[in-house]
């Protein structure tokens, strides 16, 4: 029995069909991200296992009882949200202990728990101000804070770190983590960053469209999406998805891609008992911006290296990298070689192709073309 | 000769765009400065003066002022409208928080029901007054209609009962001003962030606690704004009881407004009248002008 179980749960407003049928079990210990862009109904999601929106159909299940109608307040849990909601006419003490308070612990003991809580978050000088005298990152603990405080089973942040500049954003995510790390609690969070996503989670659920694409580990995830959606959404600079037909040569599947006038055959090194069925047919390759690199720096040992010469259009310094552009299959294609590789656009030069981090998709129902048995690891993954 | 006169040109259309503004105020300017400070200036001589039926420039000192303070009906004046303007400001506040608080229970019909509560204060206070002035009249309105409905024994006379009658001018003064405080309140609530809300609910605060300890405390500034308006309404209540009761029976439900219009209009005497609105006018400004004060330094910073 899993820790928190989300069974076959849908949510309706009125006509309109919000969540279809989510199924996610994690257990205890796990920093599940519920990640996908606005309107995919991850909010509605984390409300509901909040108690704060009914569940239309289905059961949630939290250490082993059904939460479905319990009140909020019972269901031990605790949420961050994005605005903070700070209560402004109490003070930071107030507002961490407000929730004992509602609870009937006893003045000192609420105290000693306010003054633990906000030792460990470094807010202690912070106690006596009103929340209208903090800044965004203080807000922003005193709301952990005031989760923390109760030690629930349960955390929920909703979309937590949005409100925050770019550098607090990163300083907090890695706060966050170190207190997951510490405390050992179990969270369920919400944001449509992708980075968050991949940096906080053990588990991601990937959204869309109020149905769940893709839950497993956030390296799962990233090599092995289950369709297009999920290849394209999880990582920076996006996957490239490139257009490609899949012929026979030497019994053995290969995908051709067109380029300036020539063809590029690659080999098919995954899934290639599933593309054997795919022959002389128009799918989606996938491949990773690190998976196209100069042939000096590509995993040689493990991958299976394939390398072409193509005409390079575009050329983006990172300082860390160096992202190339060039066409494939009539789009434009990224891949990541090391900083300083002396190139120009307009040059032709080698590039290196991982295909055993090739991934091939359904160009119709844009689903993930794969072998039987990585389809049951995956699937195995996600009821894990 | 001809470079000069661009630059001449120049420098007259900027000398009237400079001056234009204050050209364009100044007769308003004059005007206000004659007609409301000039005449606040005008009244308080004559609160010091000798006048009677007609202004009269004899300085007298605090003569009028000692009159007014030892008259007995300015001692009933005053005694009303404390009862008149806590009761008033007390109960609108109350029953407008309420009305606000039900009213953004996301109701169906809010917005006619917003309206219907809005409509007694696009009513003047004559035609409020006179409205209630029939309704509770024991011989035309709420009384004789439960007799001729065969309630014999009831019985609702505050209007023509001196010492209930200035509670019927409350009444009236109540059902006027709620809806507009009730907006205000609505308007308040509306303001409030939903998650804090919510942030309550998994706190464990029943809906009471989560109105007294978060919401309430957070309309602070309404209820200034609130108590600010209904003050000065209530000092300047005027036309409204002269509607409903005339500032009868007796005495009864004379207020500080009544009072200084009879004294100057009717009994001739100018001097203790305008001694009476110099006070109502002192009265107002120490409510009025701390609050601007507050308010204009919020808009600033």
């Amino acid at each position: 029995m899993s820790f928190l179980h989300i069974n076959n749960v849908h949510k309706r407003f009125g006509e309109t069909h919000v969540l279809k049928g989510i199924d996610i079990a994690i257990e205890q210990g796990d920093f599940l991200v519920l990640v996908g862009p606005s309107g995919c109904g991850k909010s509605t999601l984390l409300n509901m296992i909040a108690g704060l929106d009914s569940i239309s159909e289905g059961e949630l299940l939290l250490d082993g009882r059904c939460i479905n109608d319990l009140h909020p307040s019972r269901r031990d849990i605790a949420m961050v949200f994005q605005s903070y909601a700070l209560y402004p006419s109490m003070t930071v003490a107030g507002n961490i202990g407000f929730g004992l308070e509602m609870r009937k612990v006893p003045r000192k003991e609420r105290r000693e728990a306010v003054d633990r809580v906000a030792r460990l978050l470094q807010i202690e000088n912070l106690l006596e101000r009103k929340p209208g005298q903090l800044s965004g990152g203080q807000r922003q603990r005193v709301a952990m804070g005031r989760a923390l405080v109760r030690d629930p089973q349960l955390f929920l942040f909703d979309e937590p770190l949005s409100n925050l500049d770019a550098k607090l954003r990163v300083d907090m995510r890695t706060e966050i983590k170190q207190l997951h790390q510490r405390l050992g609690t179990t969270i369920v969070y919400v944001t449509h960053d992708q980075i968050e996503a991949m940096t906080l989670a053990s588990r991601i659920a990937v959204m869309r469209g109020g149905e769940l694409q893709q839950l497993g580990t956030p390296q799962a995830v990233y090599d092995d999406p289950n369709n297009l959606f999920v290849a394209g959404f999880m990582g920076s600079p996006s996957m490239n998805l490139v257009k490609a037909r899949i012929v026979e040569q030497s019994g053995l599947p290969v995908a051709q891609v067109a380029t300036d006038g020539a063809t590029l055959t690659l080999p098919i090194v995954r899934d290639r008992d599933a593309l054997r069925g795919w022959c002389d047919r128009d799918v989606i390759l996938g491949l990773r911006p690190e998976a196209i690199t100069d042939p000096a720096s590509a995993n040689h040992g493990e991958g299976n290296i394939h390398e072409a010469e193509l005409p390079v259009a575009l050329v983006e310094p990172t300082g860390a990298d160096l992202y190339v552009v060039t066409s494939l299959g009539g789009t434009n294609v990224n891949a990541r070689m090391r900083p300083g590789t002396p190139l120009r656009a307009g040059e032709r030069t080698r590039f290196a192709f991982d295909v055993s981090r090739m991934v091939v998709f359904d160009p119709e129902s844009e689903q993930r073309i794969r072998d039987a048995y990585t389809a049951d690891v995956a699937s195995l993954e996600a009821t894990a | 000769m001809s470079n000069a006169s661009p630059d001449r040109d120049g420098g007259a259309r900027e000398r009237l765009q400079r001056w234009l503004p204050k050209l364009v105020l100044s007769p308003s300017c004059v005007l206000v400065l004659f007609f409301v400070y000039g005449f606040i200036a005008w009244t308080s001589y004559i609160s010091f003066s000798d006048s009677g039926m007609m202004p009269d420039y004899t300085w007298v000192g605090l003569h009028q002022w000692s009159r007014l303070w030892t008259s007995w009906t300015w001692g009933i004046a005053l005694h009303n409208i404390w009862v008149f303007g806590l009761l008033y400001i007390v109960s609108c506040i109350v029953l407008g928080l309420l009305l606000a608080i039900l009213l953004d229970q996301r109701i169906r019909a809010e917005g006619v029901l917003r309206t219907i509560y809005l409509y007694p204060m696009a009513l003047s206070f004559i035609v409020t007054g006179t409205a209630w002035q029939w309704f509770l009249n024991p011989g035309l309105g709420l009384e004789k209609t439960m007799h001729d409905l065969g309630w014999q024994s009831f019985s609702f006379n505050w209007l023509i009962d001196s010492d209930m009658a200035i509670y019927t001018v409350i009444i009236a003064a109540v059902w006027q001003a709620t809806g507009f405080v009730m907006a205000m309140f609505l308007a308040g609530l509306r303001g409030i962030d939903g998650e804090m809300i919510k942030a309550a609910q998994i706190d464990g605060a029943p809906v009471w606690k989560i109105y007294v300890r978060i919401i309430i405390p957070q309309l602070r500034p309404i209820f200034l704004s609130a108590v600010v308006v209904l003050a000065h309404l209530a000092i300047k209540s005027f036309d409204l009881i002269v509607a409903m009761t005339g500032g009868g029976p007796g005495n009864a439900t004379a207020v500080p407004a009544t009072f200084m219009y009879s004294y100057a209009f009717s009994r001739n005497e100018m001097g203790i009248a305008a001694a009476s609105a110099v006070f109502m006018l002192a009265v107002i400004a120490a409510l009025i002008i701390p609050y601007l004060y507050s308010e204009l330094r919020e808009s600033r910073s």
